[in-house]
């Protein structure tokens, strides 16, 4: 059990990030983009966590907060699954030719570090919320399609797959019907590692300005906002970097229990 | 009559060629990916200035001839990296300066920060590594061990901050911090070089605990080596090379570390260059240096091999 305490710890904060985005405007009744006191009040009763340089209430920003940032990081994260996980099936799947381009240009890719990779994509398609989304996703494809190669090839060396090729069936059969169902569980602890680096990347872009609207309720937008004010207000830099910095280490541990769970098969 | 030392010269020769070969085409295929995405995604990449006011039409139009954006996508392509291989990177959209010039000036500031960083990387890395190795079922080893999953999992916009707050509390306490280098140069590098030690050891932990398997480690023990020695000197320079591999690695990635760390410390550099020519939407600038990215990852990769190479004399043998 006591070995057990870190996980039930980070489950639980996920689940509380989760039921705090859900019930959002039921716990603050505010606007989170509109002043309800004066500027820079420090914590206290009422606003409990604050407020911001603009007089906006900083709990109220947190929990609308809690909405944004994991849930444009599980977005990225979504994108990079899909987009890598199909790449690395087709190159296992159709080998030959496919496989060596898919490898090659992702490689080549890969030679970029992916938050760069990322940055280039926003410096394309301009400083917005959405293309940091899908610039973190597309960002980390190149990762993932390695990944993903590497665990489909594992599944098709299995000896019910050889019997299968031996009966007679195609690739594509044996892709839909052996390698994506066995994959499921792979799938899932490769995606949660994924989501850290997701969650990592978009906070990360958003601090840097790269979502554009400075006004947004998001923690890397707010702990950005909050550097401007790190000796008379430090509160509003630490409660957004809290926030970041607890969820990243609870994927982190979660995607590391999912592995360990792998390999103990 | 080939002597087994020529022979293994020789062997060593075509493994380096071949490697070079593979880290050209891997960053020739890199910087075609991105140009190709760039103007794929962005369209027209001068339209922004337009939108923004800061260009009346017939200016836009004189400038996309100027920077020969009329030619078709493949011609532009191929004076891309003609310029790439003379140096030319184009220019600003903003200042009409050349981005090789603006690259170049602020390269110095990027590359104090990032050595900097990288030594402070190493100095923690090792250490954690070597401690969590050598105390591993004591509670000192199990602080170390998780000192490096934190030190990677924290992001450095945070930890930057969390820095700055403490210096700026502790200059109350002792007025003699105020050091202009403590607070640009010292804090900086130490907070990017603990956000890259993690990785590091972690790999000198696993590298230590393989090779103390090792049949020379218990010929070490039988002549009555102690286990520190054993440790430090026996089984530390096996477990080096991949260790080097990463550093290299980890060397390319400092430069993303760096766009965070410049911008929560208020530094000038590349990193600050890229995040506010994206804000511009000044696009040469920010393809210069992703293509720099590239080019510097793929170089450092290639002498990470040909390093790893010269370290350990057991590589040579299996090419």
């Amino acid at each position: 059990m006591r070995h057990h305490l870190p996980l039930l710890l980070s489950v639980g904060w996920l689940l509380i990030v989760l039921g705090v985005s859900i019930a959002a405007p039921m716990i603050s009744q505010v606007n989170p983009l509109h002043p309800v006191a004066e500027p820079l009040l420090s914590p206290s009763q009422h606003p409990p966590l604050g407020t911001d340089a603009l007089g906006r209430d900083v709990w109220t920003r947190i929990v609308y907060g809690g909405r944004l940032s994991p849930g444009s990081s599980f977005a990225a994260m979504a994108i990079t699954v899909v987009v890598g996980g199909i790449a690395g099936l087709i190159a296992s799947s159709l080998g030959g030719w496919f496989d060596r381009v898919i490898v090659w240009l992702s490689n080549s890719l890969l030679a970029i570090p992916g938050l760069l990779l990322a940055m280039l994509l926003v410096a394309a398609m301009g400083p917005r919320l959405l293309t940091v989304i899908l610039a973190v996703g597309f960002g980390g494809a190149p990762g993932f399609v390695r990944l993903s190669r590497t665990m489909f090839h594992q599944i098709r060396e299995q000896n019910y797959v050889t019997a299968s090729v031996a009966l007679g069936a195609n690739r594509t059969w044996i892709a839909i019907h052996h390698l994506l169902p066995n994959a499921k569980n792979q799938l899932l602890s490769l995606a949660t590692t994924h989501y850290a680096w997701a969650f990592m990347g978009t906070t990360t872009l958003t601090f840097l300005g790269l979502a554009g609207d400075p006004s947004i309720p998001e923690w890397g937008v707010m702990l950005n906002a909050g550097r401007a004010h790190l000796i008379d207000a430090p509160w509003l830099a630490l409660w957004p970097g809290c926030a970041i910095s607890l969820t990243i280490l609870a994927i982190h541990r979660l995607g590391a229990w999912l592995s360990q769970r792998e390999e103990g098969y | 009559m080939v002597s087994h030392s020529d022979r293994s010269s020789i062997g060593a020769l075509t493994t380096v060629g071949r490697r070079f070969i593979e880290g050209v085409l891997t960053a020739w295929t890199a910087v075609s990916l991105t140009f190709f995405a760039l103007r794929l995604i962005a369209g027209d990449p001068i339209a922004s200035l337009l939108s923004q006011g800061l260009a009346s039409p017939d200016q836009v139009e004189n400038l996309r001839r100027s920077l020969g954006l009329d030619a078709p996508l493949f011609v532009q392509y191929l004076n891309f990296l003609a310029g790439f291989f003379r140096g030319d990177l184009g220019t600003s959209l903003f200042t009409g300066r050349p981005v090789s010039t603006v690259i170049v000036e602020q390269l110095p500031a990027t590359a104090q920060l990032a050595f900097a960083g990288l030594g402070f990387a190493l100095l923690f890395g090792l250490t954690l590594g070597v401690i969590s190795a050598w105390k591993e079922e004591t509670p000192l080893g199990q602080f170390a061990a998780s000192l490096a999953g934190l030190a990677t999992a924290l992001p450095v916009a945070f930890t930057g901050i969390l820095g700055l707050i403490l210096y700026r509390q502790l200059l109350v306490v002792i007025p003699l911090l105020s050091v202009v280098k403590i607070r640009r140069l010292f804090l900086p590098a130490l907070l990017l070089g603990f956000a890259s030690a993690g990785a590091i050891a972690r790999v000198v932990q696993a590298g230590l605990k393989e090779t103390m398997k090792g049949p020379y480690i218990l010929a070490a023990r039988a002549r009555g080596i102690e286990h520190g020695f054993r440790l430090l000197w026996h089984a530390l320079r096996p477990a080096l090379p991949p260790v080097v591999s990463l550093t290299a690695l980890e060397a390319a990635f400092l430069f993303a570390g760096t766009v965070v760390t410049e911008t929560v410390f208020s530094r000038p550099g590349l990193g600050r260059l890229l995040v506010t020519s994206i804000l511009q939407g000044d696009y040469p600038i920010a393809q210069g240096l992703v293509v720099l990215a590239a080019v510097f990852y793929t170089i450092s990769h290639m002498l990470a091999d040909i390093l790893a190479f010269t370290i350990d004399p057991r590589l040579r043998r299996v090419t």
